[in-house]
């Protein structure tokens, strides 16, 4: 379960404060699948950061009961000079998972061939989300947090996650951000639509996407 | 624990080259400025120190200092990346980054020592634990200071602006090619004013037989460690919740 107590998100940019989420408060139930929709600077990825800690609310909190992913999409996660390779041993360090089993789950999943072992930086957006996608596979969540990097890959990639994804249905949540309604369709069973800093939820994505057009033509 | 792992693989490079050039950076640095002063024949600054053991006892504090202010304020802005595992939080950041500094100068020092009284048939080390303890000032003190910048960094561009600026007039007063004794009196008093000459006072007063240690004064060095550290958490703090990560 997670919980979202007067959640408020204030950048301070240049021209003013910036309010990206407004007095939000929400209960989402555990295991299940829920899309976030919401024109680009809605604050999707900021609620992402927001659930999984890696950045404070300006006020409200946050309370959660499991294991809750990092954010796994492109921005982030990653240091550009280490290998994959490298990157996975860390991560598996600091999440305190079998090392070699993280590193070999991820490379299989990957499927990225010797770039595994070059530096991420030279990597291509869709090889990034590769190994994120599967190192996050790797280690068991209770709730993933994801980030747009499923709507990259080939089809038989797309398949992959979306199987791996399945086996974890039973015990785990997704909380997932993405442009395209298609993509959440694969994934979501209910939405989440992010507008002027408020959130509703909706119990069918169908009802949320109509509701975002509705908005977004408004 | 990770962290410092994480960072000595980005710091060093992922070949054991890169961990040599971290050895041989400071040890360079050394040699120029031991030919510069053989050249200009300044001779021995003062009795019983070999001018190589002066220059060593100088310029490795120093450069430790300086590395550790450099490395540390950048800290969180190039590891912005890892800030979005929610166990690393940035002062961790932080001190990975100043322990590793540290580790390697320390690993320096004592390499270019053995190597010197190899050379010089000659090892004298009159009060181990001064030298051990004037390093680790100098790292502290570092820390410190990088902490502070560190974090006004995250509010304003300014504070990585004037750090240059700042900090090069600190390689000509921090005692690298004189001692307190040498200096002027009526000067000597504004120059003790900094904390670094202290450290290598101390350095060099642990390390020579005959080098008098009475122009330092640890406790002043103490209290600008405590008052950096005070200030760049306090100044962490009130940062913490404006990292930007996007």
């Amino acid at each position: 379960m997670l919980e979202l107590r007067h959640v408020t998100k204030i950048y301070q940019t240049s021209s003013g404060p910036n309010v990206v989420l407004r007095d939000l408060s929400l209960t989402l139930p555990r295991n299940e699948s829920i899309g976030v929709l919401g024109r680009n600077g809605a604050g999707k990825s900021t609620l992402l950061r927001i659930v999984g800690h890696a950045e404070a609310p300006t006020a409200g909190e946050v309370i959660h009961h499991g294991r809750v992913s990092w954010p796994i999409g492109f921005a982030g996660g990653f240091n550009g000079s280490l290998t994959g390779e490298e990157n996975c041993r860390f991560v598996a360090r600091i999440y305190q998972q079998d090392i070699d089993y993280v590193v070999e789950y991820t490379r299989e999943f990957a499927d990225i061939g010797r770039y595994f072992y070059e530096p991420v930086r030279t990597y291509s957006s869709g090889m990034r989300a590769r190994v994120a996608f599967g190192l996050s596979m790797a280690i068991d969540f209770d709730l993933y947090l994801v980030d747009e990097i499923t709507a990259v890959g080939d089809k038989t990639f797309r398949k992959k996650c979306r199987d791996a994804f399945a086996a974890r249905r039973e015990r785990a949540g997704l909380l997932m951000v993405s442009h395209e309604v298609a993509t959440l369709a694969e994934y979501c069973t209910r939405c989440l639509l992010l507008h002027d800093g408020t959130a509703e939820l909706y119990d069918s994505l169908a009802e949320g996407s109509a509701a975002y057009e509705a908005k977004v033509a408004a | 624990m990770a962290l410092i792992l994480r960072e000595t693989r980005t710091r060093f490079g992922r070949n054991r080259l890169g961990y040599l050039w971290a050895l041989i950076e400071p040890i360079v640095v050394t040699f120029t400025f031991y030919g510069v002063l053989v050249v200009a024949n300044r001779g021995k600054p003062e009795a019983g120190m070999g001018l190589f053991a002066f220059i060593a006892t100088g310029v490795l504090p120093f450069t430790l200092f300086m590395n550790t202010v450099t490395r540390v304020a950048d800290a969180v802005t190039s590891n912005k990346a890892m800030l979005y595992y929610p166990q690393v939080r940035p002062i961790e950041l932080v001190i990975a980054r100043a322990a590793l500094e540290a580790a390697t100068f320390i690993a320096v020092f004592i390499l270019m020592m053995a190597g010197d009284a190899l050379i010089s048939q000659r090892l004298e080390i009159e009060e181990p634990l001064l030298v051990i303890a004037g390093m680790l000032a100098a790292s502290a003190l570092g820390t410190g200071l990088g902490l502070v910048f560190c974090a006004l960094g995250q509010v304003s561009t300014i504070a990585d602006r004037i750090r240059g600026p700042l900090l090069r007039p600190m390689f000509w007063v921090s005692g690298i090619f004189f001692t307190a004794h040498t200096v002027p009196d009526n000067a000597r008093d504004a120059m003790l004013l900094n904390p670094m000459l202290h450290v290598t006072e101390m350095v060099r007063a642990g390390w020579f037989t005959g080098h008098d240690a009475s122009y330092v004064d640890f406790g002043y060095v103490l209290w600008w460690i405590g008052g950096l550290a005070l200030v760049g958490l306090l100044l962490e703090r009130w940062v913490r919740r404006r990292i930007d990560l996007s």
